[in-house]
């Protein structure tokens, strides 16, 4: 009690500096540990490992302590401060770029961040206990003040960290804002004890560097993200949104604007006309007068763009479950200019549903019903592609009504192609299976579906295609000798096989 | 205060800090307890109204569970008309179901497994439900899709993982391996089996079993000690067949005779065209569909409000003494005959003259389980823990005193999960002396049966699941069903009231000494057949 008041303030930052120190600390660990579950799944063995490795990391730091001379303590205990703050701010970003760019070294990297990271933070409390013990405090008093911050300082952190930051923040940027604190506490110690460190205009030089580095790595974080996904994707991304249902990307490389749902290519602008013709044509124009159309999927709208070329269509309704997929594709400008604003028709309503959900209870019934889902790679979606399903469409087609549905690549999925096309038969449907080249997809299918078993192609078109005509699509109902149809049980609900045959059929595609 | 006192304080600190959830956090908790009121002022004879009118009908049915909602159906269906149900204490019995939050989930049973060639009596009923579409007699009849169980329909969550389907595989020695694989064969094998008089020895309905002493003895030992004396010890092999005991008769295998251990195997031989084995037919609401399409088949003119006070047998007919809670009136019914659809430890009070049957209450009657029915409302789905193992219908945890949870939006047809679902778990309050279990139950606070509900989904989640929890509302049921006990074949009190075809009919799973949906509308159809011929 008898220290000169001059000597308190330095003191009092020094253990304010601790409780920062701590809960940097264990954010990073905490930040490591939350990332690796996301990313390597088993959280259990992710975080026992990480705290492990951490733990026994800043025990060898405080080791290592010891051969940092007395001198030179303030101004080590500064770089330090920065290497962790550079380190730490920047682990969460560059673990998750690495995971998307290159997947081998994640785990060595991961382990060596953890580890550099771990000696650094077990230097910072010995060399806090040795500055301020070399100012003259009481022992017993400085082990406890030290230590109550410190504890303190990670009880603050723990708290924070699953309730506030990681859920709002997100990792990256919890992390670089803990670099900050840490390069923040550098910069505080060189001000106020600028008198006493040699160089310290050199040092608080690299402090500030440091802390702009962190703050455009928090503002950036964001941007940084999205690159590390071009590394997945290949192109400019003009487009990225995670919504409730999935994660949209939308990309441009000249003239070619692709969008990817969940990493998985919908369609590129330079063949897709191939794709939404093929799908589109061969059912309206074998339905003259055809006035009520259901579309569901096709959230970009380029089906509905086809389909409002038949002047005698009144009505399409369109049922996506994603709002931001509709409202992205009504309102974007490069978008909506590939659809031709087809969603802002005033004959197009737009309703956000779960098709099933929708289904079960719409009244109406449609002379034409276009299912453009997504594959089915989940057994939700298995359940959209299922005979019950086919039975409620049944129930909304009028009595000459067609039905096409988008049945994934009949050459590398053949028999998930051909159980689509028995589950509409096992639904009562009669059906007329088909395929068409695109160049982005390979060999894709389709099948309709009627009741009555009257279909014929059309011979002709009445509208310009840019693809499509009489010999094309005479072809596409043609399967030769590689494609032949393959003999499948239906999907059925109560053990989903189109769900299995998809992903055998794509595991053998994709190496 | 002293030292002791801050002791016995801090270490009843330490035991409620073990349930992981402070008092003020939880969940709004709703517990229901359907029929005890009435069945316990029944119990106690406690003074009731005088009756204020009078009803007469050919044939009054008490009771609106499974046995009684069948019997109902069947003298529609034959073109009766002259009779009415009495809905008694608790409506649908054990196919009672509840909505939360527009989402309908079940409060009773859950599911019923493809009916055998044997139970076209329940065959009829879903071919008239339209979920058995063709004929009813044949071998391996067409089911609604929607309403047979959807993949994935089971796992189970042993070691830390999940695995596919309930009989535990991974990390298993070569003995429990070797012990799986030998009483699978064994049940296979029973399937087929048939007795000296030349029925089978395991049959749905139970009473078309065969009554070879080579089979029915198995009825006098547990299905414990059956399968020690078959060599049958492997932990996860025990720690199984104890599940599906639990599961189907509310005691485990130390309680449980041999007889109706294996009968829940060797039974069930049912088969559909579109749908593997072992299938089983499932409502989000559970069974409480089917109850509703009995109750529309009998119609609501001849649905009565109230239960059966006293039933008692004279020259011309029988006089029921009914009440009304609801209205708090009483009222009489004068019938030519009763079908007594009801428990047996309720009857035994309603029915002045049970014992001129021939049924002694201390010899015939059976011990009763209870069960809790905990219905989870919550705002999305926990993540799960392994991508390759996603949620099943059926969700169960290895080693564990639950019975695991089945999912009520499981068999939605839907692209994405739903914002909203519940969860419903279950749990037989087993390996308690029954009148211990009903004591802690009918005491317990919302806390501590929400403790006890919340255990696999705890275990399986982590107390992360909390934050999902929007409302939970329990279902106690004290007396759930009847226990199969080493015995329960050779009750003369029971065969007694099988037999009876007299003015008083009974009708219940009870009589069969197993609650299972087939046993229960066997009865009910035995007593309609004796009504209409």
């Amino acid at each position: 009690m008898s220290s000169p008041s001059s000597t308190r303030r330095p003191d009092r930052l020094l253990i304010l500096s601790v409780f920062i120190v701590a809960s940097c600390g264990l954010a990073y660990e905490l930040v490591a540990g939350a990332l690796a579950s996301y990313l390597l799944g088993d959280s259990v063995l992710q975080f026992s490992s990480i705290i492990g490795c951490y733990l026994f990391a800043m025990g060898v730091g405080s080791h290592l302590s010891k051969y940092i001379k007395d001198e030179d303590l303030l101004a080590r205990f500064i770089d330090i401060e920065l290497l962790v703050g550079l380190l730490g701010g920047v682990s969460a970003t560059v673990l998750f770029v690495i995971f998307a760019w290159m997947a081998g070294p994640f785990r060595s990297v991961l382990y060596a961040l953890v580890f550099a990271l771990g000696v650094l933070v077990g230097m910072e409390i010995p060399l806090v206990m040795r500055i301020l013990n070399a100012r003259q405090a009481e022992f017993s008093e400085l082990v406890s003040r030290v230590l109550t911050f410190d504890y303190l300082g990670a009880l603050v952190v723990s708290l924070l960290f699953p309730i506030i930051l990681a859920p709002h923040l997100g990792l990256a940027r919890t992390a670089f804002l803990f670099g900050i604190a840490n390069a923040g506490v550098a910069l505080l110690t060189v001000r106020v004890f600028r008198s006493e460190i040699r160089h310290a205009r050199s040092l608080a030089l690299r402090s500030a560097i440091v802390l702009g580095l962190l703050l455009g790595g928090f503002a950036l974080s964001e941007r940084i993200t999205q690159w590390s996904e071009r590394g997945i994707f290949g192109d400019e991304i003009v487009h990225a949104e995670t919504t409730p249902y999935q994660r949209l990307v939308v990309t441009q490389w000249h003239d070619d604007l692709r969008l990817y749902i969940n990493g998985n290519l919908q369609f590129s602008s330079r063949d897709e006309h191939r794709y939404h013709e093929a799908l589109v044509h061969p059912v309206l124009a074998a339905l003259p007068g055809v006035k009520r159309v259901l579309v569901l999927g096709g959230g970009d709208g380029l089906a509905a763009r086809e389909i409002l070329r038949y002047p005698s269509v009144q009505e399409i309704t369109l049922v996506d479950l994603d709002p931001a997929m509709t409202r992205l594709f009504s309102t974007s400008a490069p978008l909506t200019a590939l659809n031709k604003g087809a969603l802002k028709d005033p004959r197009v309503h737009v309703i956000n549903a779960d098709a099933g959900q929708w289904l079960e209870t719409a009244g109406t019934a449609f002379d034409a019903i276009i299912i453009d889902l997504p594959d089915p790679n989940s057994y939700g979606l298995g359940k959209l592609y299922s005979e019950p399903f086919y039975r409620l469409v049944r129930e909304h087609l009028s009595e000459n009504g067609l039905v096409v549905i988008q049945s994934t690549s009949p050459y590398f999925a053949p028999h998930a192609y051909w159980c689509v096309v028995t589950t509409l038969e096992a639904a009562g449907f009669k059906t007329y299976p088909y395929h068409a080249y695109v160049p982005s997809f390979g060999e894709w299918g389709f099948v309709i579906g009627d009741r009555t078993g009257r279909y014929q192609p059309p011979t002709q078109y009445a509208l310009p295609m840019r693809w499509l005509d009489a010999t094309t699509t005479r072809d596409m109902f043609i399967f030769p000798a590689d494609m032949q149809r393959v003999t499948v049980e239906p999907n059925r609900l109560n053990n989903q096989s189109l769900v299995r045959y998809f992903e055998e059929d794509w595991h053998r595609v994709i190496r | 205060m002293n030292r002791r006192d801050f002791l016995k304080l801090s270490t009843l600190a330490g035991l409620t800090g073990c349930s992981g959830r402070l008092p003020w956090q939880g969940p709004p908790v709703t517990v229901n307890m359907p029929g005890m009121a009435w069945g316990h002022l029944l119990r106690d004879r406690l003074p009731t109204p005088n009756p204020t009118r009078e009803r007469s009908v050919e044939v009054a049915i008490l009771g609106s569970g499974v046995a009684g909602l069948f019997a109902g159906w069947r003298l529609a269906q034959a073109g009766f008309t002259d009779f009415c149900i009495l809905g008694g204490p608790e409506p649908g019995g054990n196919t009672a179901g509840s909505v939360l939050a527009g989402i309908p989930c079940p409060t009773g049973a859950h599911y019923l497994p493809l009916p055998s060639m044997e139970s076209i009596h329940v065959r009829e009923m879903l071919a008239d439900f339209g979920v058995l579409r063709g004929d009813p007699h044949a071998a391996r009849p067409v089911y609604d899709e929607s309403v047979l169980v959807h993949a994935p329909d089971e796992r189970l969550f042993m070691a830390g993982k999940w695995q596919e389907g309930l009989v535990p595989q991974h990390g298993l020695d070569d003995m429990a391996r070797e012990q799986i694989r030998r009483f699978f064969a064994e049940v296979a094998r029973l399937r087929t089996e048939r007795g000296a008089d030349g029925r089978r020895a395991f049959v749905i309905p139970l009473v078309q079993s065969s009554s070879d002493p080579a089979f029915t003895g198995l009825a006098d030992e547990t299905f414990a000690v059956w399968l020690g004396r078959n060599g049958f010890t492997a932990p996860p092999l025990c720690w199984y067949l104890d599940y599906c005991c639990r599961d189907d008769y509310g005691e485990g295998i130390e309680q449980v005779s041999a007889w109706a251990g294996l009968h829940y195997f060797a039974s069930r031989d049912g088969h559909a065209a579109n749908a593997e084995d072992g299938t089983v037919l499932t409502w989000p609401e559970g069974l409480q569909p089917v109850a509703r399409h009995l109750r529309e088949r009998i119609g609501a003119v001849r649905w009565l409000e109230g239960m059966a006070l006293r039933v008692s047998e004279h020259r011309h007919g029988v006089e029921v003494c009914c009440f009304d809670a609801a209205r708090d009136e009483a009222f009489t019914l004068h019938a030519k005959r009763v079908i007594v659809a009801m428990p047996l430890h309720v009857a035994a009070h309603v029915v002045a003259n049970l014992a001129d049957f021939g049924f002694d209450k201390t010899r015939d009657l059976p011990a009763s389980a209870s069960w809790l029915v905990s219905n989870f409302l919550l705002d999305g789905f926990p993540p799960e823990p392994d991508v390759r193992q996603p949620l099943a219908w059926d969700n169960v945890i290895y080693g564990s005193q639950g019975l695991g949870w089945v999912v009520a939006t499981h068999q939605w047809i839907r692209q994405a999960k739903p914002a909203q679902t519940v969860f419903t778990a279950y749990h037989a309050l087993a390996n308690l002396p029954p009148a211990v279990a009903r004591a802690w139950l009918a005491k317990a606070s919302p806390a501590e049966l929400l403790e006890l509900a919340g255990r696999d989904l705890k275990a399986a989640y982590g107390s992360g699941f909390q934050r999902y929890v929007q409302r939970v509302e329990i279902t106690v049921r004290g007396h759930a069903m009847a226990t199969p006990a080493p015995g329960f074949l050779n009750r003369p009190g029971i065969a007694a009231l099988r037999a009876a075809d007299r003015k008083i009919l009974f009708a219940h799973a009870d009589l069969s000494g197993l609650s299972v949906f087939e046993e229960a509308a066997w009865w009910g159809e035995q007593a309609a057949r004796h009504v209409l011929t």
